[in-house]
């Protein structure tokens, strides 16, 4: 790579969107302007409660008790009070008993005014004409029973001020009603003291400031990852649609600079961008906060200052060294979609697409309690954010221990992301994208003319997805159901058949030629067959310990674990062959059929088995809802994933599957049902602690056994994989044009 | 010298209605220092296509392209090297004055400095552009954004100019100065492809060409050999001709298509693909 180049492009694009006005306003002016706005009109609305005066009338004040008066003299009150006498001419006029609470909504006749019939009426009509923003009504009866709930109060939630009012008011009344206790207990045995709680005093651990490096440490991450994104985007488009649509693109593709080389350029000036927004909203925020809340330090709100107030500068130094490696990624992900767009008005379109991508990843950080944990640090994105949240609070050794993983899955994304939109400049069909010319019927005839024996990789992909919005969906309808035996078969055969097996089975159907082919069902070999079931038993114990690591690595709720009680105990007391055949072998079947079938078949295609092990994998352990399972089941699809490769077709897997599930199936239900252990398997099973487990020396056993198992495998040509070759081979030179086809035919 | 080689070169594109589209269709031709090779043909026929592969922007699906002996494919960086491409759209940066914009250019060539200013100013002058020397593309005219991508593609001094269609939406003053440019740059010697649909043009530049048409070669070869071999003096008529043989040809050779001969040409000659 040539980096004169590099620094060549980077120079231009840089003065270029220095030069370009729409540009500067959104990523340096707005956010410089932003803050400052946003900070006045808090202001305000802060100076509108403080200040506003509102007038609260009082119907009937001489029916208060005298000797506590509710209206005390105060310096600056917020409140005008208003003394209405009870019998004036003017609340005359209205009928009294539509005020009290205990009446109701009566419509009497004979009353002067007869079409004001409802109180709510009527309290807007009595607002208006007394001029008050809430009006309190005193009844007659209340100086002689003051518990009683007999007051009345007008308001108007709709207007502002009358929201205000009764704010103030029902203040007021809870000071005048302590005020009152008090004094009434103070005549007794009692005494006013019983009133007051107990005194606490409170030692922190913390000091000021950590407390308010936590309070930013929650909100900056994410306002400034927000920016990035968004500083990332509009000029990623402007550099790749914006240059497509004045067709310089062409001109640049044409001189000595490599793709490559135009990429880096590109690249490293959205990141300029993206980190130069994020700073600058980071700052501008900062500042404004800052200053506002030293604002309301004076109106007496100190311990909000206390929270709120600047942070300490190494926490700075943290988040802006957060920024750097997130902005890398963000810029390569926006550099990669925008070179999608043929014009800067779709590149527009894609920004809500990969905000919605972006956001749970900045937001999962926010949520409280996730803190950075072996789980969360293998999370793009959020792994980053935690750390530099506990790097923030001086955690400094426990930030250290989940570097690595933070640092090496941070890298990862990174290089991938940039690879992607590497692999975008150098797709001629990506660069040279005409407007399609297809109307949708045209499409989806050429879709039938042109299917082939098995899926395309988008085809696979969209398989994949349509699962998981079905599961979605089905198990949010399945959820009410009482846990019982025939609720366990209905939503397992509802979610196997219609959620799991069916899109892949319609799609195979519709879209290829071949259902057999592309649900990869071929002859298997025999041997192969009996190698896949005693990797299943032998490899059972590993997985057991592993699902027992993850359980304990997160742990499980109280209610799903007596869930989990309740399943077992159901299995238990069900004849075993039902159990095995509606949670053990159908689910192996249709599980299988879908992602190692139909999604395998399609990812597997122009080579690419590593893509088709991770996908079907990541997608057949999303399809199990619960997080512990989701992870056990994708650790367990990439085994299932390789044996279906190295076999060549779906029964093996199936029958891995199928042995796996019984195997978990037959020790649930014989712990659960308190059989003891039969004397002929002893060295292998024991009972522990009321439920059953494997032996240590039969898990020492195994593990060897399995390896032997994986390494024969391993090196084993299969015999279904060379019956594919032969099957393909003649039709190899023609699929392969259409492939390319598949590829454009799913661009939006 | 044949400084350009084209030998059977196919290009085909995925396309969501027909599966696959083919612009280019063995098509060869050669193209020699100090002459203008002609590139004709009507929208769509595949010239953008060819031209772009000859730029190294496209990879050709089969076939072999050599400009100036290297390889397009293989060698493209060379390739890179020898040629200057000037495209239809007049492309030029927005927020980039003339200058800068060449400046830019020849620093991508690895020109040195005192090798590059004094041929910026030298090329500035003859194709007099010293007056919006420091006009931003925004406002430019579009004879003015021509002149910059013609200086653009010169800044290297390249033996080979691709012309792809470079006289589209250009007043006839502007078209006049375009066109004495690249006689001018002939007689230097320089080898130019110029892509065009404008038979005046033709008659006036080209010393021999190439008619396309749906991605084939139609006929080629120098404006006499056409015209003493098509018995058609008028070049503007023998092109429609041509054009028009090829569609009853076509609608012959598969009638299930069941286009009309004559509708596809006259279709064709408005400037409307007949697909």
């Amino acid at each position: 790579m040539n980096w004169s180049h590099v620094k060549l492009i980077f120079h231009r694009e840089v003065r270029d969107q220095l030069r370009d006005r729409r540009t500067m306003f959104t990523i340096c002016i707005l956010p410089l302007l932003l803050y400052p706005l946003m900070g006045m009109v808090m202001m305000q609305v802060a100076q509108f409660h403080r200040e506003q005066h509102v007038t609260i009338g009082i119907v009937g004040y001489e029916n208060w008790p005298d000797e506590f008066p509710l209206i005390t003299e105060v310096k600056n009150d917020k409140i005008h009070w208003r003394k209405l006498p009870a019998d004036g001419a003017l609340v005359d006029s209205f009928d009294k008993s539509e005020m009290q609470p205990k009446s109701g909504m009566r419509d009497e006749p004979g009353t002067e005014s007869s079409s004001v019939s409802s109180a709510p009426m009527v309290a807007e009509k009595l607002l208006r004409q007394m001029e008050s923003d809430a009006i309190i009504w005193v009844p007659e009866s209340f100086k002689d029973s003051i518990a009683q709930d007999s007051l009345v109060v007008l308001s108007n939630q709709r207007w502002e001020r009358s929201q205000l009012a009764v704010q103030h008011l029902r203040e007021r009344m809870n000071d005048w009603h302590a005020n009152w206790l008090r004094n009434h207990l103070k005549a007794t045995e009692v005494g006013a003291t019983i009133l007051d709680p107990p005194k606490v005093r409170q030692i922190d651990a913390s000091d000021a400031e950590t407390k308010r490096a936590l309070v930013w440490s929650k909100i900056l991450p994410f306002v400034m990852l927000v920016w990035a994104l968004t500083g990332a985007f509009y000029p990623a488009i402007d550099l790749c649609a914006g240059e497509k649509e004045r067709g310089t693109l062409e001109t640049l593709l044409c001189s000595p600079a490599r793709r490559k080389e135009i990429v880096w350029g590109k690249l490293l000036t959205v990141m300029c961008f993206s980190i130069g927004t994020a700073l600058l909203n980071l700052a501008s925020m900062h500042t404004t906060a800052s200053i506002v809340m030293s604002q309301f330090a004076g109106l007496g709100a100190g311990d909000m200052v206390a929270a709120m107030g600047p942070l300490p500068l190494h926490s700075m130094g943290w988040l802006i060294l957060l920024v750097i490696p997130i902005s890398a990624m963000f810029s390569a992900l926006a550099l990669a979609v925008a070179c999608l767009a043929r014009s800067t008005k779709e590149g527009q379109y894609y920004l809500m697409p990969l905000l919605l991508v972006g956001m749970p990843l900045v937001m999962l950080p926010m949520i409280p309690g996730v803190v950075l944990s072996p789980g969360t640090s293998i999370i793009p994105v959020t792994g980053a954010v935690l750390m530099s949240r506990a790097l923030m609070d001086g955690e400094y050794g426990h930030a250290l221990l989940h570097l690595p993983t933070v640092f090496t899955v941070t890298v990862l994304c990174c290089l991938l992301a940039v690879r992607w939109a590497v692999r975008q400049f150098e797709s001629e069909s990506v660069m040279f994208r005409d407007v399609e010319r297809a109307s949708m019927k045209q499409w989806i005839r050429n879709v039938w003319r042109q299917r082939e024996d098995t899926p395309t990789t988008n085809e696979a992909v969209l398989c994949g997805l349509l699962i998981l919005v079905c599961l979605f969906f089905g198990r949010l309808s399945l959820g009410g159901m009482s846990l019982t035996w025939t609720s366990i078969v209905q939503s397992t055969i509802v979610i196997q058949l219609a959620m799991i097996l069916a899109p892949a089975l319609i799609m195979a159907t519709i879209l290829t030629r071949s259902v057999r082919k592309s649900l990869r069902l071929h002859r298997p070999d025999g041997i192969e067959l009996a190698g896949a079931v005693l990797l299943a038993i032998s490899l059972h114990p590993t997985y057991a310990a592993f699902a027992a690591m993850v359980g304990a690595e997160y742990k499980l709720g109280e209610q799903t674990i007596g869930m989990l009680m309740q399943f077992d105990s159901i299995i238990a007391s069900t004849p075993i062959w039902s159990v095995l055949l509606v949670l053990a072998l159908i689910p192996a079947i249709c599980e299988e059929l879908a992602f190692r079938g139909f999604l395998f078949a399609g990812l597997l295609r122009n080579g690419g088995h590593v893509r088709a092990i991770l996908l079907s994998s990541i997608l057949f352990g999303l399809s199990h809802g619960v997080l512990q399972q989701t992870i056990t089941a994708a650790t367990l699809g990439l085994l299932i994933g390789w044996i279906a490769y190295r076999t060549g077709g779906v029964v093996c897997s199936i029958a891995f599957h199928c042995i796996h599930n019984s195997l978990s199936m037959l020790l649930a239900a014989h712990s659960s049902r308190g059989s003891g252990v039969s004397h002929w398997l002893a060295w292998v099973l024991e009972q522990n602690d009321g439920r059953i487990a494997y032996t240590n020396s039969w898990c020492t056993l195994s593990v060897g056994v399995s390896i032997a198992l994986i390494a024969w495998f391993a090196t084993k040509k299969s015999f279904t994989v060379s019956l594919n070759l032969r099957e393909t081979e003649p039709r190899r030179n023609s699929s392969e044009s259409k492939l390319r086809f598949g590829k454009k035919a799913f661009l939006p | 010298m044949d400084l350009v080689q084209v030998q059977n070169l196919c290009k085909t594109y995925p396309d969501a209605v027909q599966g696959e589209f083919r612009a280019l269709d063995n098509v060869s031709f050669v193209a020699k220092a100090g002459e203008v090779f002609g590139l004709l043909g009507p929208n769509g026929a595949g010239k953008t296509t060819a031209l772009r592969i000859l730029a190294t922007i496209l990879k050709p699906t089969s076939g072999t392209v050599r400009v100036f002996n290297f390889d397009v494919t293989c060698q493209a960086d060379y390739v890179r090297h020898s040629i200057g491409f000037v495209s239809n759209n007049t492309a030029i940066y927005d927020r980039m004055s003339a200058w800068e914009m060449v400046e830019y250019f020849g620093r991508l060539y690895a020109l040195p400095d005192d090798h590059l200013y004094p041929r910026m100013e030298k090329i500035f002058r003859r194709l007099q552009m010293d007056d919006f020397k420091e006009c931003p593309g925004a406002k430019m005219s579009t004879g003015m954004k021509q002149k910059t991508s013609i200086a653009r593609a010169l800044i290297h001094d390249p033996p080979v100019l691709i012309f792809d269609e470079a006289s589209l939406g250009l007043d006839v003053m502007v078209a006049r100065a375009l066109q004495s440019i690249v006689l001018d740059l002939r007689d230097q010697g320089k080898c130019i492809i110029y892509s065009t649909h404008i038979m005046r043009e033709v008659e006036r530049l080209c010393d021999r060409v190439a008619i396309v048409y749906r991605g084939k070669v139609v006929d080629s070869g120098s404006l006499e050999d056409l015209a003493e071999r098509h018995k058609q003096n008028d070049f503007e008529e023998m092109f429609f001709q041509l054009l028009m043989l090829d569609d009853v040809g076509r609608a012959e050779k598969s009638p299930a298509l069941g286009m009309p001969p004559l509708n596809g040409a006259i279709a064709t000659a408005m400037g409307v693909s007949p697909q």
